[in-house]
């Protein structure tokens, strides 16, 4: 029994940020697996429904997909289910071959079905001589994709920039660029599939990471592995004791507010464009439960539990910090693109004044100290503990000159703000400024007011239209404008993209008035900022969080430029596509432009006024 | 070598009787100037373009390679108004009322305005106030081309809002007469505007330029309002001389053009992309036909450090590649004159009597040089006579040919200082954009960009461009990858580059039609 549990946490290590070869990531979980004894972490993939019913023998009409993602997402994982659904085996399977092929019904037709489980990895030459070439093969894809009812498919894993890597140098013929050119547009234009073409394009890189979350979170919180740990009976001082630092992380993790606000996390990256794959998820669970600074390859095996119980370091196993990659180096944890993703929120590194009072002072200040004990002194683990006590004293009344001491106390209190993010109940989330604690001030409204909002069918609140107004016009006019009922179209007397501008060019209604309107529309689960200047004229801006911060913020006094150079120039791009759109409409409106300057100037409170000089014609 | 098909007949040497020598010439064209700025190279060239529209002939040399005669605008009253004027805004805050700040200001500049034939009187009817005009001129004088420049006023520039601010370089003799110098604008423009219209695009960018030219915007009518309805003020230009009747350099320059000129952003915001393309191409002109001069197999290129926090290889291989780039052009100089030195010809002349005259009459003939007897007073030795033309050559092209490349280079951001004391190759946001938005139509796949960009203009940024041209010694495939990353960052942080998953990225052109 006991070794059961052993072997399930010493398996679980191996989903961890250890030194592996991540291309034989696959075969390295399965041997071990094979050799433990016990049962990887899986569970369905949210696509392998609809791509195992194409190709079953009811499928009609055949048709070829393709997989493709980052390193990580499943993908020949799902091959092998398919593989399988036509009737291979096992063995072969394993064999580690790249091309495999056979006949089988698809759409009530026979059919063959080719399966390249890699892309890049398909040898030029089949030593098996079931295709002459590696171009021979590509080719016929390409063909079979332009047939209606084609006779062979095809189903090919590989990532996106191989995909589009392999088809750019397979040279420019016709059927060939076409091909590439259609991966392109699925890639980018995110589409699943085109009218004509047999086939179906799956980029699992755009399943949201907080649906995989979910499903690795109950995939790797039901395992029976914990079960076995719960049956040892363990002594408080021993593995999966009482006191045991994984045990406590296992059972935090099960917690629904630990699992929100890790949601929320995931749902933030995925407001960024930031993908996170099913591979580098369980990377980040398995380091969350077992992760410590102190022991081998930083993550906790059973046998450390004692040792680490008895040098009263538990605190260092924090599932708080761990989440970030805390536990680990600086340099491994930079070199993981799931901490780099996650820590992109700074959590830990931003606060506010109230979260800092009650972490420093809240000890002995009566008013602060309810929060202090409910947040830190509280949680026995994680908390508030003598190290922690020993440090603040050290920062707050040290008479030491070596300002190292202060160090290691700014270091806890970074673990302590990112408990606190786990800690603090929603109801609480305001008081507490919860937000602040990350990058995005504005990310828990972002979720719920405007991701959320949309998402249930509804509109964003007229406040905070306003604010994004007001952000934008800051940003096309280059002054502190304060207007928020119209858009501000305002140019320098050279360039559209001035610092500054003063000739007004035109005001857009915000609310709809003749065919002008600016709304924050969802599209493909996605928010976009939609500025229409007729009923057939409009430009959107696809709305991600950062940009949402940025507007936000520009218009609660930020400069525009100091925040980030990136959105400043998406948004001067935008302001371009507008101005654009504007002289489109004044085309079709066929208007004449006028001897007619409009001078733009602000009075002290930030309002818009214009002074207009005439130029006689005559 | 050189296709001599391709090749124009110079024109006759007492055409451009200053010129004391024809080396360079012959070569690039008349002329390369180092001194003149990309903005100015762009001016020069709207000033020939509106010329020709004017006389119907945009982008038409009608088979013609030289004279292209025109007759470029002086505009010496809106150029008073705008450059020559210090006391418009005390005029305009003391005076207690329009009418008299206007009788004022027009005594004043009765004295005070210099090239002019007639007073500004017909302003006052043309404005509600004087105040009105004041604040015209103001935001007209704050749009000047490279304001923050110290020239003379005469050689100070309106932006180029459509034909009315278009006018000529000039100097302002003592006695009051405008003269025209070939300091800052160096015909460079006109070169430029021939190449554009020896260009397979020439007939594509015709309406573009001319829309350009059409002043169909309140700025332009602006511009003419300043100034009275009838001038009479146009001279004849035209010495400049392009030698190549098709380059495929100026077909890549119209390309870019077109493709810039397709974007149609608003107002006037292509212009410093065109500006900054220009002289890219100027530049790599220039490079180009050094190497095809010199027989090289091997084109230009560029190897280009995007700015790393701290010293890297490929900031000396950057630094390196510049400096043998800088000296290219003078290697061609003196190339062309040892191949004088072993021609036939040459050798000819040299074994018969008199060898001394012949060679300086063959010199004469070539390279139009020594024509007065006081370009050579050394001895009557061929030898010494090649020598010393080979001195006056290489002295000639390093004080104005030779630094084009440095010069042009510096102005668009291709050449920096930035972070070290070595000029080397470290491209700046705005260049990076240029290039963005003329070569990606929509979207372009990383590493196809880059290609292009090696392909087009020579660039090298990662390591499979780097690999073909430099020696395994010198490649370090590390160092590249890390500099096409740096790249990639700095995209994105323009806007410019979206990628998909750490194997895809694309670079796209956020002002393209094409969302």
């Amino acid at each position: 029994m006991a070794d059961k549990a052993v072997g399930w946490i010493t398996f679980l290590r191996k989903y961890g940020p250890i030194a592996q070869n991540d291309n034989m990531y696959d075969e390295h979980i399965r041997k071990s697996s094979r050799r433990l004894g016990i049962r990887p972490i899986e569970f369905p993939h949210p696509i392998e429904k609809e791509v195992l019913s194409i190709f079953q023998a009811d499928a009609s009409p055949p048709a070829s997909v393709i997989l493709t993602g980052t390193a990580g997402d499943g993908k020949s994982h799902l091959c092998g289910k398919v593989w399988r659904l036509i009737g291979g085996g096992d063995t072969e399977w394993a064999s580690d071959e790249i091309y495999y092929q056979r006949e089988n019904i698809v759409g009530g037709k026979p059919v063959t079905i080719h399966i390249i489980r890699d892309l890049t990895a398909l040898p030029d030459r089949d030593d098996q001589n079931r295709y002459t070439n590696r171009r021979e093969l590509l080719e016929r894809f390409c063909e079979s994709i332009f047939t209606p009812e084609p006779t062979e498919v095809f189903l090919i894993a590989g990532n996106d920039g191989q995909l589009v890597e392999s088809w750019q140098r397979l040279g420019d013929s016709d059927l060939i660029s076409k091909t590439r050119s259609l991966f392109e547009s699925f890639l980018v234009e995110g589409l699943h599939e085109k009218p004509g073409v047999s086939l179906k394009f799956f980029n699992l890189s755009r399943v949201n990471s907080s649906i995989l979350l979910d499903l690795t979170l109950d995939a790797l919180l039901s395992h029976e592995g914990w079960h076995e740990c719960y049956e040892r009976g363990a002594e408080e001082l021993e593995f999966f004791g009482n006191r045991c630092p994984i045990r406590h992380n296992y059972e935090l993790l099960k917690t629904p507010l630990v699992q929100s606000r890790l949601k929320a996390i995931f749902e933030l990256c995925e407001y960024n464009d930031l993908h996170i794959p099913i591979r580098r998820i369980l990377l980040l669970l398995a380091n969350a439960i077992l992760g410590h600074p102190a022991v081998k390859d930083r993550l906790l095996r059973p046998s450390d539990i004692p040792q680490v119980l008895k040098s009263g370091t538990v605190s260092k196993a924090s599932l708080y910090n761990n989440i970030f990659g805390g536990n680990l180096s600086e340099t491994r944890r930079e070199s993981l693109e799931v901490f780099q993703n996650i820590n992109k929120l700074r959590i830990g590194r931003e606060t506010s004044n109230r979260i800092d009072n009650i972490l420093i002072f809240g000890h002995a200040d009566e008013n602060l100290r309810p929060y202090f004990d409910q947040f830190l002194a509280a949680d026995r683990f994680y908390g508030a503990d003598e190290a922690y006590y020993a440090a603040q004293h050290e920062y707050l009344e040290g008479t030491d000159e070596d300002t190292s001491n202060n160090h290691a106390f700014l270091e806890l209190l970074v673990g302590q703000r990112r408990g606190l993010f786990f800690r603090v109940p929603e109801a609480q989330a305001q008081e507490m400024t919860l937000w602040e604690l990350t990058v995005f001030r504005y990310a828990g409204e972002y979720l719920t007011r405007v991701m959320g909002a949309l998402k249930a069918g509804g509109k964003i609140e007229r406040p905070i239209l306003s604010r994004l107004v007001r952000g934008l016009n800051r940003v096309f006019v280059g002054m502190l404008v304060s207007a928020d009922r119209e858009i501000i179209l305002a140019k320098g007397l050279s360039y559209t993209d001035a610092k500054v501008c003063p000739l007004l060019e035109e005001r857009i209604s915000v609310i709809p008035r003749l065919g002008e309107r600016m709304d924050v529309l969802l599209s493909n689960g996605k928010a976009v900022l939609r500025i229409s200047l007729s009923t057939a004229i409009s430009c959107d801006l696809p709305l991600n969080l950062t940009r949402y911060e940025f507007l936000s913020r520009v218009a609660e006094g930020a400069l525009p430029s100091s925040f980030s150079k990136e959105c400043y120039e998406d948004m001067l791009a935008f302001k371009s596509k507008v101005l654009r759109a504007l002289s489109e409409r004044v085309q079709s409106q066929d208007e004449t432009p006028e001897m007619m300057f409009r001078l733009l100037s602000i009075d002290e409170h930030g309002n818009p006024t214009e002074e207009i000089i005439e130029v006689s014609d005559d | 070598m050189i296709d001599p098909s391709i090749v124009y007949d110079p024109p006759r040497p007492n055409e451009h009787p200053a010129n004391i020598l024809w080396v360079d010439e012959q070569i690039w064209g008349h002329r390369l100037w180092d001194s003149q700025s990309s903005w100015l190279v762009f001016l020069e060239l709207l000033n020939l373009a509106e010329a020709c529209l004017r006389e119907g002939r945009l982008l038409d040399e009608r088979g013609v390679s030289y004279p292209l005669n025109y007759k470029p605008y002086k505009r010496m009253h809106l150029r008073n108004i705008l450059f020559n004027n210090e006391r418009l805004t005390e005029i305009a805050l003391r005076a207690p009322d329009s009418e008299t700040a206007w009788t004022k200001w027009l005594d004043w500049m009765l004295d005070n305005a210099k090239g002019v034939q007639s007073d500004f009187s017909y302003l006052k009817n043309r404005f509600h106030s004087f105040h009105e005009f004041v604040s015209l001129v103001g935001m007209l004088r704050s749009s000047a081309v490279e304001s923050e420049t110290n020239r003379r006023w005469s050689s100070r520039f309106v932006f180029p809002f459509g034909p009315s601010g278009l006018y000529e370089d000039l100097n302002i003799s003592p006695s009051g007469s405008p003269t025209r110098e070939y300091i800052n604008f160096g015909l460079t423009g006109e070169l430029l505007y021939k190449m554009l219209c020896r260009s397979e695009s020439a007939e594509q960018l015709r309406p573009c330029l001319a829309a350009m030219l059409s002043g169909q915007n309140p700025w332009d009518k602006v511009l003419s309002r300043l100034q009275p309805d009838s001038t009479n003020d146009l001279t004849t230009r035209g010495i400049s001389f392009l030698p190549y009747r098709t380059h495929p350099t100026f077909d890549r320059l119209g390309e870019d053009w077109l493709r810039m000129c397709k974007l149609q952003l608003p107002g006037f915001d292509s212009y410093p992309f065109l500006v900054t393309l220009s002289a890219l191409h100027i530049m790599l002109y220039q490079l180009t036909l050094a190497s095809e001069w010199d027989d090289e197999s091997q084109k230009p290129y560029f190897i280009c450090e995007v700015l790393a926090p701290k010293k890297t290889l490929i900031r000396e291989l950057a630094a390196s590649c510049y400096q043998k780039n800088n000296l290219r052009s003078l290697q061609t100089v003196e190339n062309y004159i040892r191949r004088i030195e072993e021609s036939q010809e040459w050798q000819q002349a040299c074994r018969q009597s008199g060898n001394f005259e012949i060679c300086r009459q063959l010199l004469i003939a070539r390279v139009r040089w020594p024509r007065n007897p006081e370009d050579y007073d050394g001895c009557n030795d061929p030898q010494t006579l090649l020598s010393e033309l080979r001195k006056v050559a290489k002295d000639r092209h390093q004080q104005h040919a030779g630094n084009v490349h440095r010069n042009y280079g510096r102005d668009i951001g291709l050449i920096s200082k930035r972070g070290t004391n070595k000029l080397r190759y470290a491209p700046n946001d705005s260049l990076l954009k240029a290039l963005v938005l003329a070569n990606v139509r929509g979207r372009l796949e990383y590493n196809e960009f880059l290609s292009r960009m090696y392909t087009r203009y020579g660039l090298i940024f990662g390591d499979r461009q780097a690999e073909t041209v430099l020696d395994k010694g010198e490649f370090d495939k590390k160092a590249f990858q890390a500099n096409s990353e740096r790249l990639e960052q700095r995209l994105g942080s323009l806007g410019m580059l979206r990628r998909l998953s750490d194997a895809c990225a694309y670079v796209q052109n956020p002002f393209s039609l094409r969302s």
